[in-house]
């Protein structure tokens, strides 16, 4: 749950990649409350992926460019950390996974980054299986990666990312490339992760269902800039706002906003498929 | 096409090989079948070779695909060699006509000529071959953990092998775009001629080649993200022992490639 602690703080940034004009990131400047689910919105080419890359340092570090402001992670500034430091606080897991893995099994794919930070080989075999216990991939230490499905593949790019002992984690679009069951078996790991590991979660994504139903809050980016932040049902029910910056909402929020259009009188504004339901039941009894 | 230079599980005697042992193995072969000019010779490592292929268990449809790009080359080095090569037994006389000035007399093809592109189509096809046999049978990470155990900084040693990994990934990548290509009724590859295919290369190379930039720089994030270059002490979870059959293989290898080093020195 979130504690209201911020625990990465987003003052001023801007940011151009090199070799460019335009910025990507105009002027953000948000808070993430420790322990909060924060869902990252916004069309293609809106700034997510840059955004999530500065939160764990690669970028400017890695990607050069010119990056103005700063971002705070905990009480490190990313500017003065190491990306080597900041991956012990900061996980992430990116879109494409065929492009994430560097190994032929499973097991030493999780101990990857362990293996970085030079630590003993009797710990970070505990912890690479403690990762796997967690993403329910026991049993697979010996697999290629590349036998696993979509949603394996995302789960273990999780436990990767988990064998770093981060306690931010940042997915990228990681359901991006997955058919609906394996968008469901990353967001319910990834609220396990938040409920029970006290993770801060930020995750880009542009699955309006899902943010509804798991995401303490959301983010709205639309060319560089921050447009708003909220809930998502503060969101979703902003039809104006939506429409602007090209994204769309849950099928559900999508549903009560056609309604109350055409005048239905719904006792609530729904987001998810449960609430809709049950608005549409209400609405029914009242009717009859 | 299947990828070509990627892990295959297996539990051969070359797959149990430590790294270290099949990277010597892969060294030696390489400049021994450079330095070798008899025929015979080279002949008998391409077998040996393609014996140890068989032995690994790696299929011969992959062995095909390696060397099926080659035929094209090694018909192209017959023509060149055949022709220009200064022997002297001569097969068939001259294309260009004696009374010619300074060209004249020129072309014609020997038997000296026919056997040097023989020997050279040799060589290249034992080094196509002999990568793919080490790669194949070597977990990339453990292929990198040999090369690091060798000496070689781990940083070098992880772009080695992080670019033999893109090797699969490419030819993947590749194949979706030729494919893309056909359901768009490009048939160049398929139907068109030398020159046609010239051209329509760009067609296929630029959004490789962007694509292979692309997917780099995304490997280069994800790999910083875990830290990659944090300790200059990596640990690595495996181990790799260089046991009894691993200096046997190296020994003889060793003495097997020392006798034909040697006998091809003293044959020509």
């Amino acid at each position: 749950m979130p504690s209201g602690d911020p625990h990465i703080i987003f003052d001023d940034v801007s940011y151009r990649y090199p070799n460019a004009k335009r910025y990507v990131l105009k002027h953000v400047d948000a808070t993430i409350g420790r322990g909060e689910f924060v869902g990252l919105l916004g069309e293609n080419g809106a700034g997510k992926s840059t955004l999530c890359q500065t939160i764990n340092g690669v970028i400017p570090y890695s990607r050069g460019g010119r990056m103005h402001g700063n971002v705070i992670v905990d009480t490190l500034n990313t500017r003065h950390t190491t990306v080597a430091r900041l991956s012990q606080k900061v996980g992430i897991v990116l879109e494409d996974p065929e492009s994430q893995f560097f190994t032929t099994s499973v097991l030493s794919e999780v101990a990857f980054g362990p293996e970085n930070l030079g630590i003993e080989r009797e710990e970070i075999l505990r912890r690479a299986r403690r990762a796997l216990d967690v993403v329910r991939l026991r049993g697979y230490e010996d697999s290629a990666p590349s036998t696993l499905s979509g949603g394996q593949k995302q789960r273990l790019a999780i436990a990767a990312a988990l064998a770093m002992r981060p306690d931010v984690l940042v997915l990228d679009e990681a359901t991006s490339q997955l058919d609906p069951v394996g968008t469901r078996e990353v967001f319910s790991l990834v609220r396990e992760l938040n409920e029970r590991h006290a993770i801060t979660i930020v995750m880009a994504t542009n699955k309006g269902n899902e943010v509804a139903e798991f995401c303490d809050r959301v983010l709205v980016l639309h060319r560089g800039e921050l447009v708003a932040q909220g809930t998502a049902r503060e969101i979703f029910a902003d039809g104006e706002l939506l429409d602007r910056v090209m994204i769309r909402a849950s099928q559900a929020s999508q549903l009560a906003t056609y309604l109350a259009d055409r005048g239905a009188p719904l006792p609530s504004f729904p987001i998810t498929l449960d609430e809709a339901r049950r608005a549409i039941i209400r609405l029914l009894q009242d009717a009859a | 096409m299947s990828a070509l230079v990627e892990y295959t599980p297996g539990d051969s005697f070359f797959h149990k090989l430590d790294p270290r042992s099949k990277i010597v193995f892969m060294v030696m072969i390489t400049v021994l079948i450079v330095i070798v000019e008899n025929l015979w010779i080279a002949g008998a490592i391409l077998l040996t070779l393609f014996l140890l292929w068989l032995i690994a268990g790696l299929s011969l449809s992959s062995l095909r695909e390696l060397a099926t790009p080659m035929i094209g080359l090694a018909a192209f080095l017959l023509f060149v060699q055949a022709i220009l090569y200064p022997g002297h037994r001569i097969l068939i006389q001259p294309i260009v006509p004696h009374p010619i000035p300074v060209i004249g007399g020129r072309g014609s093809v020997t038997l000296e000529g026919i056997l040097f592109a023989v020997l050279l189509s040799v060589r290249i096809l034992a080094m196509v071959i002999v990568l793919p046999l080490v790669t194949m049978t070597t977990p990339i990470h453990i292929f990198t953990l040999g090369l690091v155990r060798m000496g070689l900084p781990y940083r070098l040693a992880y772009t080695m092998t992080t670019a033999l990994n893109l090797i699969p990934l490419l030819q993947a990548e590749a194949n979706m775009i030729a494919d893309a290509q056909k359901l768009r009724a490009f048939q160049v590859f398929e139907k068109g001629g030398f020159l046609d295919k010239l051209k329509a290369y760009p067609a296929l190379v630029t959004p490789l080649i962007i694509g292979a930039m692309r997917r780099a720089q995304l490997i280069a994030v994800a790999m910083d993200s875990r830290g990659f270059g944090a300790s200059a002490n990596r640990t690595y979870i495996q181990e790799i022992r260089m046991r009894g059959q691993d200096w046997a293989f190296v020994v003889v290898a060793g003495l097997l490639g020392a006798v034909a080093g040697a006998a091809d020195f003293l044959i020509i």
